[in-house]
C-alpha cells in the first residue's frame, strides 16, 4: 500500500521543498512545542491522518515529522515537536513568520479504507507520551464525528503529569462524555496528581470492549508496543484490528535512502501506519 | 544468451579510435591502470584504457551515483535551486557484474517517485559493456548468483573475438551512438554464439547456488541460522563492504553552508547500513544495534528483500566486499552456509 505523492504533479523534482510559514507557536512542555504552519506554495496540505512531512531548515537539514492536525481544505497544518536533534532544536528557536521547507506528505497513513473499517466500531486510542502527536490527526478527525462510531476510548499514559501534552485538549476530551471516554495514567504521580498511576497497560482492563468489534491504534515509545500488544492479545483482540504508527529515521521519504527499512519493509512508503497482522512477523518491528 | 545475435562487428583499433572521437563530445570513463591495480576513471585518450579486466576497488556506480552529490543549492534568503549535475558521459568497458548492478540501481532509483539526479545522469549516459570470457579472480562469484551474463544495464555490449568485437545493441541511444562514432562492419550473426561457447568452456565448471531463485525463501526460513552470529560477531562495522558494492544505494543527506555563509547546499552522501548509527532515531533508540543484526540486514537486502523485488540476486558476485573486508566476511560463504551450497 503506497500513497501517491501529492507534490509530484506540480513539482517534478522530488527533493525540491516548498515553503511553509510558521503562523503559531505554543509551548507544550520544557521539550515540546506546538506549531501551526501556513503553506505558501500550494492551497492544501493534502494529508491523511498518520502521514508526515519531511521538514527542513536551510543549512541545518531535514527530518520526518508527523502532521498532528486532521485533514483539511485550507493551507494550514499543525505539528508538535520535541527538541531532540539539530532540526527540531533549531525549529524550537524559530519565531512566528519564519519559513521552513516541507516535502510530502509521505507515507501510508490512516487511509479511507482503514477509517471506514472503524465506522460503527469501538476505537481504542492507546498513546504514550508524545505518541499523542502522530495520533492527534486521527483523534481530531474522529472525535468531532463521534456519532459514526460505537465508542471512542482514549488511553493516554505519560511519565509525569508535566509531560501530558495538550492539557487543555485533554480537559475538553474528558468533558465530552457520551461515547467518548478519556483514561489517563502517569508513571510517577507528582504535582498533586490524583488520577491513575502506573504504566499504560494498567488502563486496558479498565475499558469495556468487545475485541471483535474494536479497532485499536497504538503509538508510543518503542518499548510500549510489546506490552500493549501483549495485553490486547490476552483480551483476544484480533491482530488485524490493531494499527500501529512506527517511527524510523528517514532521509528521502520514498523508499530509496534505506534508513527507515524494517526488515524488507520501507516504513516511509508502506508505513508509518501498519496493521499489526501484516507486520507481526517482521523481525525488526521493535 | 545463446539466442543473441550481433548485427555488427568492430576491430579493436576502430573501437579505440571511435572512443577517441567521443572524447570531444562526452566525458569518457573506462578501466585504467594505476600502479599494479585498476580503477574506473575519466580518460582523455583511449591509450589510457585497460582492456583486460582486473577487479577494481570501487564499482563504476560512482559515475551515476557519486560518493557525494549536491542535490539543492540555496541562499540565506530562501532562493532554492534543485541541482542536477548531469553531463554527457560514456561509461566504457563495464563488466556484467557491474551492468547487473546498474540494472538494479536503475530499478531502485526509478521506482515509485523517480530520483531526479540518478535518472538525469543515466539519461545522458551511454553504457558500453564488455563481456567477460573468464573469471577475474578467486574472490569473484558472479556465476553463483546468475550474474556472469549481463541481464541489462547497458546500451551496447561488446563480445571479444580475437582482434574484433561483436556488437549487441540494446537501446536506440546505443544505435545512434554507434552510427555517429564507430566504424563497424556487418556481422555474420554467429559471433556472440562463438563467444558464448568460449565463455562456457571457462565458466562451465562453476555452478550457481542450489535453487538460486528460491534464495529469498531460504533466507526467510533461516533467520536464526548460526552463521549470522558467527560472521556478525567478527564484523568491525566499518562499512567498507558498502562503499565498494555496486548495488548498495543507501544514502544520507546533510546541509552545509559555505564559509561565506552566502550559499548553502544540501548534499547526499553514500551511507552504510553496516555502521552502528544507521538505524538510530532521534530518541537514541537503535533498531539495529548489533553488528550481527546489521550484517543480517545487508545480506538480506542482497539475497532476500531486493532479490524478491528485482527478480534477480541483488548481490552480483563481483567479490569487491570480500576483497575489502578485513574480517574476511563473504556473502558467498553466508549464502552457502544457509543454502547448503
Amino acid at each position: 500500500m503506497r500513497n501517491k505523492l501529492n507534490l509530484q504533479e506540480k513539482n517534478p523534482n522530488l527533493y525540491l521543498p516548498e515553503r511553509a510559514k510558521i503562523s503559531k507557536i505554543k509551548g507544550l512542555s520544557d521539550k515540546e512545542k506546538f506549531f501551526e504552519f501556513e503553506l505558501l506554495d500550494r492551497k492544501t496540505s493534502g494529508h491523511l491522518p498518520g502521514q508526515f512531512f519531511q521538514v527542513s531548515i536551510l543549512g541545518i537539514g531535514e527530518a520526518p515529522i508527523s502532521i498532528t492536525s486532521p485533514p483539511s481544505n485550507n493551507n494550514k497544518f499543525e505539528m508538535s515537536v520535541r527538541a531532540i536533534g539539530d532540526i527540531t532544536t533549531k525549529l524550537h528557536a524559530m519565531s512566528v513568520g519564519d519559513i521552513v521547507y516541507i516535502r510530502g506528505p509521505f507515507g501510508n497513513g490512516f487511509t479511507e479504507a482503514t477509517t471506514n473499517r472503524m465506522l460503527n466500531k469501538h476505537i481504542l486510542f492507546i498513546m504514550g507520551g508524545i505518541g499523542y502527536f502522530p495520533l492527534r490527526s486521527l483523534l481530531n478527525k474522529v472525535v468531532p464525528e463521534r456519532e459514526k462510531y460505537k465508542k471512542i476510548s482514549i488511553l493516554y499514559g505519560c511519565k509525569t503529569p508535566k509531560e501530558r501534552m495538550y492539557p487543555e485538549e485533554l480537559a475538553e476530551l474528558a468533558k465530552i462524555g457520551g461515547n467518548v471516554e478519556l483514561l489517563e495514567t502517569v508513571d510517577r504521580a507528582e504535582d498533586g496528581w490524583k488520577g491513575n498511576c502506573g504504566v499504560i497497560t494498567t488502563l486496558i482492563p479498565k475499558v469495556d470492549f468487545d475485541p471483535n468489534n474494536t479497532i485499536a491504534v497504538i503509538v508510543g515509545p518503542p518499548i510500549m508496543y510489546k506490552f500493549v500488544l501483549k495485553s490486547l492479545l490476552e483480551k483476544n483482540m484480533p491482530k488485524e484490528n490493531v494499527y500501529m504508527d512506527m517511527e524510523r529515521r528517514m532521509k528521502c521519504g520514498v523508499g530509496k535512502c534505506g534508513h527507515c527499512q524494517m526488515g524488507g519493509v520501507y516504513v516511509c512508503q508502506e508505513g508509518p501506519v501498519f496493521n499489526y497482522a501484516e507486520v507481526e512477523k517482521n523481525e525488526e518491528l521493535f | 544468451m545463446s539466442t543473441k545475435t550481433s548485427e555488427l562487428v568492430i576491430t579493436r583499433d576502430n573501437l579505440l579510435k571511435g572512443i577517441d572521437k567521443t572524447i570531444a563530445d562526452y566525458q569518457v570513463a573506462a578501466l585504467t591502470k594505476r600502479g599494479d591495480r585498476s580503477l574506473f576513471n575519466y580518460i582523455t585518450s583511449s591509450n589510457e584504457i585497460k582492456l583486460e579486466y582486473q577487479p577494481t576497488v570501487l564499482s563504476p556506480k560512482k559515475f551515476l551515483f557519486p560518493q557525494e552529490e549536491v542535490i539543492l543549492e540555496y541562499t540565506p534568503d530562501g532562493k532554492i535551486n534543485a541541482k542536477i549535475d548531469a553531463k554527457p558521459l560514456v561509461l566504457f568497458g563495464i563488466r556484467p557484474c557491474d551492468l547487473n548492478g546498474f540494472k538494479i540501481l536503475y530499478e531502485a532509483f526509478a521506482d515509485d517517485h523517480g530520483d531526479p539526479n540518478y535518472l538525469a545522469k543515466l539519461e545522458q549516459s551511454i553504457v558500453i559493456g564488455i563481456d567477460c570470457k573468464k573469471i577475474c579472480d578467486k574472490n569473484a562469484f558472479c556465476f553463483k548468483v546468475g550474474s556472469q551474463n549481463a541481464l541489462g544495464g547497458f546500451d551496447i555490449m561488446l563480445y571479444e573475438l580475437g582482434n574484433d568485437y561483436a556488437i549487441e545493441i540494446a537501446s536506440e541511444k546505443g544505435r545512434k551512438f554507434i552510427d555517429k562514432y564507430l566504424t563497424t562492419s556487418k556481422a555474420n550473426g554467429n559471433e556472440i554464439a562463438t563467444f558464448q561457447a568460449e565463455k562456457t568452456s571457462c565458466f562451465g565448471k562453476e555452478t550457481p547456488f542450489k535453487n538460486l531463485e528460491k534464495l529469498p525463501e531460504t533466507f526467510k526460513q533461516n533467520t536464526s541460522h548460526a552463521v549470522w552470529e558467527q560472521e556478525g560477531s567478527r564484523c568491525l562495522s566499518c562499512g567498507s563492504c558498502i562503499m565498494v558494492c555496486p548495488t548498495c544505494y543507501c544514502f544520507d543527506v546533510k546541509d552545509e553552508w559555505d564559509l561565506s555563509l552566502k550559499q548553502g547546499k544540501r548534499i547526499r552522501k553514500w551511507d552504510a547500513c553496516m555502521v552502528s548509527s544507521f538505524a538510530t532515531i532521534g530518541s537514541g533508540e537503535n533498531f539495529r544495534h548489533s553488528a550481527t543484526a546489521r550484517l543480517h540486514h545487508r545480506i538480506d537486502r542482497k539475497f532476500n528483500f531486493l532479490m524478491e523485488k528485482h527478480g534477480q540476486s541483488a548481490c552480483v558476485g563481483c567479490g569487491r566486499c570480500v576483497r575489502a573486508c578485513l574480517a574476511e566476511i563473504s556473502p558467498k560463504k553466508i549464502a552457502e552456509a544457509i543454502n547448503g551450497g
